[in-house]
């Protein structure tokens, strides 16, 4: 989807997302094949729009590059791929080297492929990855990497393990929370007996990767990122694949839990006993905090603004889980208008009933106009129904819309540059209760 | 033409990039002594690395200086991800209205032609046009930046045309800059392309005022508030700070200020021409625009030195003084301000004496920030350019004198170099750009970041400020100490045996 131009976009390049998402796989090094300023580009957009995500291992201006400038645009730009792979592999340590390209040599059609066969062939682990700004955002490079792996690197097995999973579809540094929203639900999937395969945490590795071939089910937390790698997985593995909403707060938890339940044909009384300890967990905790939202009346209307996963995720949670009142949600990416169903179907049923008006905007500076064409503005009444007390669950840029409105704030969606995120995470019950503490201390910072 | 400006250059629609205007280096390692002979020599061109790192283009910086500008939109003509680092920016740019007591700041904001791949094979114009038209629409910016990165460069988009036939229905200024990150590898191209542009779109030489009854009063008036106006050119890299501590010396010569490009309104580069001289604080960042100015506006100009550390402010200030005949002032005023710093330096150059420190950062900054450094009693064991040029040549030769063997890097960051160095030379504190630092960290040296936030780097307040960081930092040494214990390099061992220069192929001479 590139069909216009975009203010402020809320992604990295297809470059970006999969640099990341290599750079998130304990032990694999990104190549980058591309410009000079690719890797500077990537690096200083994630230090100000992923809760201060670092280089990490290999990443930043330590990812290796080709580097590539004019006459290699000129020539072709193979050979200095080949002579950064043949330096990379005796310099930097790595279990699995990936070249990603980006625009140029894309657009030069630079044959990757053949360098990364050359350098199989002599024993290297390594493989290779289409992966210019120009074929789009940052969700779409995760989706080609899972995609190169599940084609060139996972082995393919005949027998599927029942009880074994692969957890997909919430993108590194796209969500900042990645790592903590994977482990909460890796951690709640474990205790549904399964072996859950996350690939982008600490917990994985490249043995247990290279081995995802044999999993009976490729979870997808998402109805729109990691599709195209599920269905290639499909394709190679076959394995079939469960796409569903990333789950935030008991209600949407326990609708995922069943689901997956259903899909692996699960023992339902084991997935309603976890169902059921979590949410008593969630309640004992929740308890402790209804004194103060009763007296502090802490209900309130809500804009939620943020990419297909978070925008529905929480609009969910506030509706279904908090009691509050989402009016308005920004899903803010181009989802064609065919796929916007998903969205339409998942919040026009909400348990609670409530119903939240979904507006497609890339463009932070056109909330407002969206916001005001939804809630009447006070044309002087005396008497007027405000959208107040409000809250704007967003992201960094949301904060000049809140404060016009007089709403409360709390970023949680990319750009995440007033936080900082280590382990969190908002997925699942315990994500929920965490989400809780983080609005709910905004309402009281002041006091 | 070495260090020269071609005047016929303006006419051009691209600036030309620094490898050829200027025989500009990126990739060097040695001792200062050999840099000095070398580049004397032209030998430093047509070098490559046969590993590279994740860079830096001349577009990154450009978009620093170019988001900065007030009532300006800037649309960066390519894939959704360039012009990204405005993020990083925009972070930074809150944090600079917060220092200067803003209690409302915004962020930035920027538009993306969001190219795709059927743009590549029909072109990216008709985007252009369409963002241009809407942010005009929109925001009612004063000036509308189009900035080109890779992709235009290669698909045959011609922003120029799209520029020029736009322009009459469109309220702002455009302004094409060309920053196509293959184009050079010399990231300082970037003020160039900025400049080029501000040269030809926004400065202007006003048309005079004609009055029947000409009121001489008011022309005499005019004409002494002209003649101690200066033109003071800021960085990116300069905080609201170290801004205000070169504002306070040049008002203390009793000189008014013009200050740009960064977070200037477009206007004020028209009051450009109306200046007595233009007071550059970074001869790598300014010389195109000085230049032109000079030789098509006759405005003179001051540049050499950037106002780092004691001396080499007190010669910025010099230097200035002098062109008004203000000698006498500039003395009082560095006597002054010299008795006060060194009575507030002493008890910190005790703590910092024999330190050994590695610098990392832009040309003209590493190379001054080591010559205030040994001033202060530090030893300096390395230095790391992030390019080198004619530019650089009076800071080598201090450095020659103090140590001609004092290790030399030519590294748009690249920190395989970088740790390998470190691990040789072993500094106690690493003074180092934006993404440089934390390679440092990793190797367990205490780290002073040359940029950002709310510090104050330039002038006397900022020779001071840097003795005082440096002494705080060194305080306490566990963070970085515990890093290396903890967190590994992702080389082999080997590489730190190995030349840290062995990627670094000498070019032969054009």
């Amino acid at each position: 989807m590139n069909t216009k131009f975009i203010e402020r976009p809320r992604s990295f390049c297809a470059l970006g997302g999969a640099a990341l998402a290599v750079g998130a796989i304990p032990g694999a090094i990104p190549i980058l094949h591309s410009s000079m300023g690719c890797g500077g580009s990537i690096y200083w957009n994630q230090l100000g729009s992923t809760g201060y995500l670092g280089a990490g291992y290999c990443g930043g201006l330590a990812v290796p590059s080709s580097n590539i400038q004019e006459n290699d645009i000129v020539f072709g730009g193979a050979e200095r791929l080949s002579e950064q792979v043949e330096n990379t592999v005796k310099l930097v340590e790595g279990g699995l080297y990936v070249i990603l390209t980006g625009c140029m040599t894309d657009i030069i059609g630079d044959d990757i492929q053949a360098v990364a066969s050359e350098y199989r062939a002599r024993g290297v682990t390594i493989i290779g990855a289409e992966t210019g700004g120009v074929r789009g955002n940052g969700y779409r490079g995760y989706d080609i990497v899972l995609s190169a792996l599940a084609t060139d690197y996972i082995e393919q097995q005949e027998t599927k393990v029942g009880s074994k999973v692969n957890l997909w579809g919430i993108v590194p540094g796209q969500d900042a929370f990645w790592r903590g929203n994977l482990v909460i639900i890796r951690n709640l999937l474990e205790r549904l007996g399964l072996e859950v395969n996350s690939f982008f945490t600490e917990k994985d590795n490249l043995a247990t990767i290279k081995n995802a071939g044999n999993a009976a089910l490729n979870i997808v937390l998402s109805d729109f990122y990691g599709i195209g790698a599920a269905e290639t997985f499909q394709d190679i593995h076959g394995v079939p694949y469960l796409a569903t909403p990333l789950p935030i707060g008991p209600t949407a938890s326990a609708e995922f839990l069943l689901k997956v339940g259903e899909a692996l044909a699960l023992d339902s009384a084991i997935v309603q006993e976890l169902i059921r300890s979590e949410t008593k967990h969630y309640y004992t905790y929740v308890d402790r905090i209804a004194d103060a939202y009763s007296d502090l009346d802490f209900q309130r209307y809500a804009v939620v603004v943020g990419d297909a996963n978070y925008s529905v995720a929480v609009t969910k949670f506030l509706a279904d889980d908090l009691g509050w009142l989402p009016e308005l949600t920004v899903v803010t990416d181009e989802i064609p208008t065919e796929q916007q169903v998903k969205i339409t179907d998942y919040l026009g049923n909400l348990r609670s009933g409530y119903k939240t008006n979904i507006v497609y905007e890339t463009d932070a500076t056109e909330i407002k106009t969206h916001f005001r064409n939804h809630w009447p503005v006070n044309r002087g009444q005396q008497f007027y129904d405000a959208f107040s007390p409000a809250f704007v669950i967003g992201s960094s840029w949301e904060r000049e819309f809140a404060k016009d409105i007089g709403a409360g704030h709390l970023t949680v969606a990319y750009p995440v540059s007033n936080r900082v995120v280590l382990n969190n995470g908002y997925a699942g019950y315990q994500g929920s209760l965490a989400l809780i503490e983080d609005l709910f201390s905004v309402i009281v910072a002041e006091r | 033409m070495r260090g020269g400006i071609n005047l016929s250059y303006i006419d051009e629609k691209v600036a030309p990039k620094r490898e050829d205007r200027l025989g500009t280096c990126i990739e060097f390692g040695g001792s200062v002594c050999e840099i000095k002979r070398k580049f004397g020599c032209g030998c430093l061109q047509n070098s490559n690395r046969t590993f590279g790192q994740g860079s830096i283009c001349q577009l990154l910086p450009a978009t620093a200086i170019l988001n900065s500008l007030q009532d300006t939109v800037v649309i960066v003509h390519g894939a959704v991800g360039c012009g990204g680092v405005a993020h990083t920016q925009s972070a930074s740019f809150r944090w600079g209205q917060i220092a200067a007591g803003k209690t409302n700041p915004k962020g930035l904001l920027w538009l993306s032609t969001n190219l795709g791949e059927t743009d590549v094979i029909s072109g990216g114009d008709a985007k252009l046009r369409s963002a241009i038209i809407a942010a005009d629409k929109r925001y009612r910016p004063s000036a509308i930046v189009v900035l080109s990165s890779c992709i235009p460069g290669i698909i045959g988009d011609d922003i120029d045309s799209v520029a020029t036939e736009l322009q009459p229905q469109i309220n702002a200024v455009i302004l094409p800059i060309h920053c196509e990150g293959f184009k050079t590898k010399v990231m300082a191209t970037a003020y160039d392309a900025i400049f080029h542009s501000i040269i030809r779109q926004l400065v202007e030489v006003e048309a005079e005022e004609t009055t029947i009854i000409p009121d001489e009063l008011a022309i005499a008036a005019e004409k002494i508030r002209r003649s101690k106006l200066v033109n003071l050119l800021n960085v990116s890299s300069m905080t609201g700070a170290d801004q205000q501590e070169l504002i306070r010396l040049i008002n203390k010569l009793g000189l008014e200020v013009n200050v740009f490009p960064c977070d200037a309104h477009p206007e004020a580069f028209k009051y450009a021409t109306q200046a007595a001289v233009s007071i550059s604080i970074c001869p790598t960042h300014d010389d195109y625009f000085l230049t032109h100015l000079q030789e098509k506006y006759g405005i003179p100009y001051i540049n050499g030195q950037m106002p780092i550390g004691l001396n080499n402010t007190n010669i910025w200030l010099r230097k200035i003084a002098n062109f008004f005949g203000l000698d006498d002032v500039a003395e009082r005023i560095i006597a002054s301000e010299t008795a006060e710093l060194n009575a507030a330096l002493a008890p910190f150059r005790e703590n910092l004496t024999g330190r050994k420190v590695m610098i990392s950062a832009g040309e003209i900054r590493t190379l001054a920030t080591a010559v205030w450094l040994q001033e202060l009693g530090l030893e300096v064991v390395a230095v790391r350019p992030y390019h080198y040029d004619t530019f650089g040549e009076v800071e080598i030769e201090k450095l020659v004198v103090i140590n001609p063997s004092i290790m030399l890097n030519v590294a748009t960051a690249h920190p395989f170099e970088a740790v390998n160095i470190i691990e040789r030379v072993k500094p106690d504190v690493y003074l180092g750009h934006v993404s440089d630092n934390v390679w440092a960290a990793k190797s367990g040296v205490s780290v002073l970041p040359i940029y950002g936030g709310q510090n104050v780097y330039n002038g006397y307040a900022g020779a001071y400020d840097i003795a005082r960081r440096l002494n705080r930092i060194l305080k306490n040494t566990a963070f970085v100490k515990n890093l290396r214990a903890n967190v590994r390099q992702p080389y082999y061992q080997e590489w730190f045996d190995e030349n840290p220069f062995k990627y670094i192929k000498q070019g032969a001479i054009d």
